[in-house]
């Protein structure tokens, strides 16, 4: 993510600077780590019974919907029932519900004759694809955007990209989708079609492997605009606040009386303490974002993990749409560990406490 | 000092490239394995698939999109022609016994499976009874073979099929032909067998050569195919069946010239597509009809009753009133755009053969007042709001009308059914569930009415058996197959006898009588059945049969195997694709943009510093 | 995060903050359109009859194009666009307010126990929050609302369950604050009962916070409200802006080349969101100062 925005990598630069403190304080660091890392543990384990109760407070009875319209005999119901483990006791469900989780069995998605594992592992890529590049994106535009609107608050620019915010964030997502759709993919009044309607590849497209990255790139492009107007709008909102608190703070004012120019003051002094907040906040949003791409990529067909729900939804695919909730679950867990380290990695005074 | 700073300067520059390169390995990297690459000199039939694809294993899968193609990789001993009639495949020729229990067909020599190896009628044999065996293999084509007695091969040319009882409709029983070589070793785990594996060992028109979950699955001609088929060789080099989960994607995907057939748009998508000059929109005869189930009450095999279905729908009257109060042609204009044919008989009106009509006397139109007086009559007398009362239990008739909550057209006919059902005094709820909960629903008899759809292949022997009484269910914890907990003694006759009929237009007679019983009994109201709304890319591809309406307005059906092979290309001078000439570009800028945009940031910021 | 204990004269204070407000255009301007909104949804029965909505009475043409009787068109039953989405508003405004009522009754709740306890249960509930806090919104909100059984209440619950984490925080740290001043420790010195001090004394310091709050919670239910109906989770029978789209969506507006069906929802929820959103952040640029520099 550093390389991805020069702030960042500064902010980093500024903050290494005062790493003197030096060693007694890894094993401080250890305990740390481990703290951080048992509360992730606790807080999935939390989301699995939150998991396993929404999932069982349906009196779900799969077989039925499994054999209608179907002649089925008794033998085949009962091994059925045996197989879907109906009938247990519900603590005993439970734990074999953990240990499956923990050993990487979600279980079996009958809509599409595979594990949930299988499924989860061949759509995780296309959605990262999506969700990583318009982060990518994102962070660029809503950085940028936010420490100069933070800077000059108050002035057009900053009055603009407020209004543009404000109103971007008030689109559902899904229509905003639809509606790039309708414009760049069906083609309105004089715009032809200038991007694929749905999907992440066409099997025809030709050219060999530089011609495949070309083809996805282009069926990337809408998904990914839709996200990055709806995603980066937070982000400038977050780089502006963090701006504008650092905005009074006295060594400012040291650094302008040294005679130092504005644009220096902001970039070397101002952008990498702002950074800190931002940052942890972005990570922390990253984890949601990868179940937030549900609707769109419901809306353009990409075969990731946030289209699998909606599939599995339908049904409902009970097994499926548990997995994919223990994923989107997991990704938060994980990405808020990531910003605890970080968080403590860039900031001195948390490091020296 | 300048050392150090113009080293960093080139730190920068090479984070900027190296995130540029990021950026694409990203595409990459994520974006999977390539498909093969194409040779450019091919011709590509782009179709799109009606359903999910997820297996093309024939034992298992039940899903039309899939069977499409199982259909044109694996070969049968019959396959229908363009009119749907069965003709010769495998069989070259086929012999009854004069009691219509001993079939005897003649297999053609010679032919090849495409990895070479020969197809014999062992292949035919092992196929045939592992069905009739093995239960997980059972699960797409068990009904169909379970009156078979015996498939065996009295030698290397001839298969003989024994029924336990007639079966007439034995040529109509296409079940796809797999190489044993390449399954035996699948049988123990064939249930979980998706046979995705490609490129895919078979026999037909097409061979599978390619395949992405969901997405599409990619065909190569057959160039060993045999000649002599009803089905001919494709003129096409390739065939690619794509699947969008949203008509939109489907319909964008025609215009764009990316798919060259579409079947199973809207009607605001037909009336559209119909002003586009590429295209070619024209309909297709429905294989299936659209209905309300009415719950008389459920009942098991053995008459013990369950379930909560509203006692008063026991009452043939009430039902009749129902019938009564509906308007099925209002629904046919507004909610179908006019795009298809009023329901009456249980089998759809495009199967000619099997066709009936009530007589103008039996016929149920649109008129409350008549549904009002038949209620009055039978003594449902209204309260003070306008309810109906049941006379036995003094309470006001209140029923449930289950719907699919995904399907939209659901939705839509509830809103109209409604109104209709209110202006008849009966209180209706509407409750929209999920296929699995509506099927637990059905299957317990927790339900008055529900939105219910069948479609049949060109036989209707299985669609007419669900409304036997040998479909009810066993006990009450097991399920039937049922819909409407229907039993009657004189339909299960006539079930019978059509089965043991031979002479087809005669047979036609039975299933006709059959489908007046089950008209008269309103225990599955027939809205419609809707036209499927097509769409051909004229410029790009001739040949394929669009066809036209009869005198009836009734449109051929359409038969996927039979028009993948005669689609022919049209050669063009040059591509008018504009969408791709701007949208390649566009996606190499913006891959480039994300990159450079950065890469110039860090230069200038490197600059400034100087 | 701190509110002024504006305890003197509570007239003078609101005549302050009236004042405060008007000098705010954004704010008039969310003001005017919920106002708007609000007015036009309780008003609908006045102007919609029974038969504009019911399909097997309307007689519109089916799908049309925006034309001099029909300003937005019509849908495919031929029922105009306009009164649909004027129609709609109700729904959609009735689940957000419900939804967001329940959310900070939840939030509140749990906030002002977590705070006032401290100890034990205060940190148990708090666990409780983080715990909520790291749970994936939208997945959970489909999983209940797929699990519960389509239509409104299950979105609302959905809805509630997903946000009431933000309101029990903010809430929770006024609490502390709150608890910190003198007149509570001189309740307490009274004799005051736990339950007292927190309905008396807390409640009324908190009340300014959870109504700000709660201004921007129905902008956020709203969007969920749409989201969910879309995703085909809400009553398909009941006009609501979300089940307009999903219709919409379903029933290929998109390449049906019928816009008027796809763009007036999208556009009421948008505006209406808006509305709230401004409305949320004027008054609390005048309740919280140091908001007030930021903007």
């Amino acid at each position: 993510m550093s390389a991805v925005d020069p702030v960042t990598v500064e902010a980093a630069g500024e903050v290494t600077s005062s790493d003197r403190r030096g060693r007694e304080e890894r094993s401080d660091f250890g305990t740390y780590l481990i703290g951080k890392i048992v509360s992730a543990a606790v807080s999935f384990l939390f989301t699995l019974i939150i998991g396993f109760t929404i999932f069982s407070i349906m009196p779900s009875d799969p077989v039925s919907a499994l054999t209608r319209g179907r002649p089925t005999s008794a033998a085949q119901i009962a091994e059925l029932k045996k197989q879907l483990g109906i009938g247990k006791p519900v603590w005993q469900r439970f734990f074999e519900f953990v240990h499956r989780t923990l050993t990487g069995d979600l279980g079996y998605s009958y809509q599409y004759h595979a594990t949930v594992s299988s499924l989860i592992g061949s759509r995780i890529w296309p959605t990262l694809l999506l969700t990583g590049s318009s982060t990518v994106i994102s962070i660029v535009i809503g950085l940028w955007l936010g420490i100069r609107s933070g800077w000059r608050h108050g002035s057009l620019l900053d009055r603009l990209s407020s209004g543009v915010s404000l109103t971007l964030w008030s689109v559902p997502t899904f229509w905003l989708g639809l509606i790039l759709l309708v414009v760049f993919s069906v083609g309105f009044g004089p715009i032809p079609s200038i991007f694929p309607a749905g999907g992440m590849s066409s099997p025809d497209f030709g050219g060999g492997a530089a011609g495949h990255v070309v083809d996805v790139a282009r069926h990337l492009v809408l998904p990914c605009l839709t996200l990055v107007l709806v995603v980066f709008a937070q982000y400038v909102t977050i780089m502006r606040s963090s701006i504008i608190d650092e905005l009074g703070s006295p060594y400012l004012l040291t650094a302008r009386a040294k005679g130092l120019r504005d644009d220096d003051v902001r970039r070397k002094h101002a952008v990498p303490n702002a950074l800190l907040p931002t940052v942890t906040i972005i990570f922390l949003q990253i984890g949601g974002l990868v179940g937030g791409a549900i609707t769109v990529e419901t809306v353009y067909s990409w075969p990731g993990l946030g289209y699998l729900t909606y599939n599995a939804l339908r049904i409902p695919d009970l097994q499926l749409l548990e997995g994919t909730f223990i994923i989107f679950s997991a990704s938060i867990i994980v990405m808020n560990l990531l910003a605890d380290l970080l968080y403590r990695f860039l900031d001195p005074r948390v490091r020296a406490t | 000092m300048t050392d150090l700073r113009s080293a960093s300067r080139v730190r920068r520059r090479l984070a900027a490239s190296v995130l540029a390169l990021a950026i694409v390995a990203l595409t990459a990297l994520f974006s999977g394995a390539a498909p093969p690459a194409t040779a450019a000199s091919g011709s590509t039939l782009g179709v799109v698939s009606d359903t999910e694809l997820t297996t093309f294993n024939p034992f298992t899968s039940y899903y039309d999109g899939e069977l499409n193609i199982i259909g044109v990789i694996y070969p049968a001993l019959t396959v229908n022609d363009k009119d749907n009639i069965p003709q010769p495949y495998l069989a070259s020729k086929v012999e009854h016994s004069a009691d219509a229990k001993t079939w005897t067909f003649t297999i053609r020599t010679g032919l090849k499976w495409s990895d070479g190896k020969p197809i014999t009628v062992q292949d035919i044999v092992w196929t045939y009874n592992l069905i009739m065996k093995n239960k997980a293999a059972a699960s797409a084509n068990g009904s169909i073979v379970e009156n078979f007695a015996t498939v065996t091969a009295p030698n290397a040319s001839t298969i003989v099929i024994k029924t336990k009882s007639p079966q007439a409709n034995m040529l109509y029983l296409s079940i796809p032909i797999v190489p044993q070589h390449i399954w035996q070793s699948r049988v123990k785990n064939i249930g979980k067998e998706l046979n995705t594996e490609t490129p895919v060992v078979g026999y037909g028109p097409w061979i599978l050569t390619g395949f992405k979950t969901d997405q599409y699955a990619t065909l190569s001609r057959n160039k060993d195919f045999g000649t002599d088929f009803v089905v001919s060789q494709p003129k096409f080099d390739k065939l690619i069946s794509y699947y969008y989960k949203s008509t939109d994607a489907a319909v964008s995907a025609l215009r764009s010239g990316q798919v060259d057939q579409l079947t199973g748009m809207t009607p605001a998508q037909f009336k559209q597509l119909g002003k586009n000059k590429d295209l070619a929109v024209y309909q297709t005869a429905p294989v299936g009809w659209t209905g309300i189930e009415v719950n008389p009450g459920a009942r098991t095999k053995a008459g013990k009753k369950f379930g909560t279905a509203n006692p008063a729908l026991a009452d043939q009257r009430l039902r009749s009133a129902i019938a009564w109060s509906i308007n099925r042609p209002q629904l046919v204009t507004k909610i179908l755009d006019g795009l298809g044919i009023v329901g009456a008989g249980y089998v759809p009106a495009s199967f000619k053969q099997w066709a009936w009509q009530p007589t103008a006397g039996q016929k149920i139109g649109y008129d409350p007042a008549r549904a009002n007086k038949i209620l009055d009559q039978a003594g449902y007398k209204k309260d003070g709001k306008g309810v109906r009362i049941d006379p036995k239990t003094g309470k006001e008739i209140s029923l449930r009308l289950g719907i699919h909550s995904d399907d939209d057209q659901d939705q839509q006919i509830a809103q109209y059914v409604k109104p209709w059902l209110q202006a008849i005094g009966l209180k209706i709820k509407i409750e929209p569930m999920s296929f699995d909960v509506l099927n637990k629903n059905l299957v317990k008899g927790d339900w008055d009415m529900l939105m219910d759809g069948w479609s049949t292949g060109s036989d209707p022997t299985y669609l007419l058996s669900i409304q036997t009484c040998g479909a009810l269910p066993p006990d009450t914890s097991t399920p039937g197959y049922t819909d409407a907990f229907y039993c009657n003694p004189k339909y299960d006759a006539l079930y019978k006898k059509q089965l043991a009929t031979a002479n087809q237009s005669e047979r036609a007679k039975y299933i006709g009588q059959m489908q007046s019983i089950l008209y008269n009994a309103n225990i599955d109201v027939t809205l419609y059945y809707k036209n499927q709304l097509s769409g051909l890319r004229k410029n790009d591809v001739k040949d394929y049969l669009t066809g036209a309406a009869d005198a009836q307005g009734v449109y051929p059906l359409q038969n996927h195997v039979v028009n993948w092979s005669l689609a022919t290309p049209i050669k063009h001078k040059s591509s008018s694709n504009l969408g791709l000439y701007i949208g390649v570009p566009v996606a190499v800028v913006v891959i480039g943009a994300a990159a450079g945009l950065v890469a110039l940031r860090r230069r200038s910021t490197a600059a400034e510093r100087e | 995060m701190t509110i002024r204990p504006a305890a003197p004269p509570r007239t003078e204070g609101l005549r302050r903050f009236v004042r405060a407000y008007l000098r705010m255009p954004t704010g008039i301007a969310g003001l005017v359109v919920l106002i708007a909104f609000v007015g036009l949804a309780l008003s609908a029965p006045l102007f919609i009859g029974a038969n504009d909505l019911d399909v097997t009475k309307v007689n519109g043409p089916t799908l049309a194009a925006p034309s001099a009787h029909y300003p937005l068109g019509t849908d495919q039953p031929g029922r105009s666009v306009l009164l649909l989405v004027i129609w709609g508003s109700r729904t959609s405004l009735a689940i957000g307010v419900v939804a967001t009522v329940l959310t900070m009754v939840v939030g509140a709740t749990i906030g002002m126990v977590a705070g006032h306890y401290g100890g034990l249960i205060g940190r148990g509930l708090m666990h409780l929050t983080d715990w909520f806090i790291a749970l994936p919104g939208l997945p959970l909100a489909i999983s209940l609302a797929a699990v519960l059984g389509q239509g409104a209440t299950s979105i609302t619950i959905a809805i509630a369950v997903t946000s009431w984490t933000g309101t029990a925080r903010l809430v929770r740290a006024q609490t502390l604050a709150v608890e910190a001043r003198p007149f509570v420790e001189r309740a307490r010195a009274l004799g005051a009962r736990n339950i007292q001090i927190m309905l008396r004394q807390v409640l009324p310091n908190v009340m300014p916070l959870i109504l700000v709050s709660s201004t921007l919670t129905v902008a956020g239910a709203i969007l969920s409200e749409t989201t969910l109906t879309f995703l085909g989770l809400g009553d398909p029978t009941d006009v609501s802006w979300g089940s307009m789209l999903n219709q919409a969506f379903n029933q290929g507006a998109v390449t049906g080349g019928a816009w008027w069906y796809l763009i007036p929802p999208g556009v009421a929820i948008v505006i209406v969101v808006l509305g709230f959103t401004l409305t949320g952040r004027a008054v609390e640029t005048i309740l919280n100062p140091r908001m007030a520099r930021k903007s």
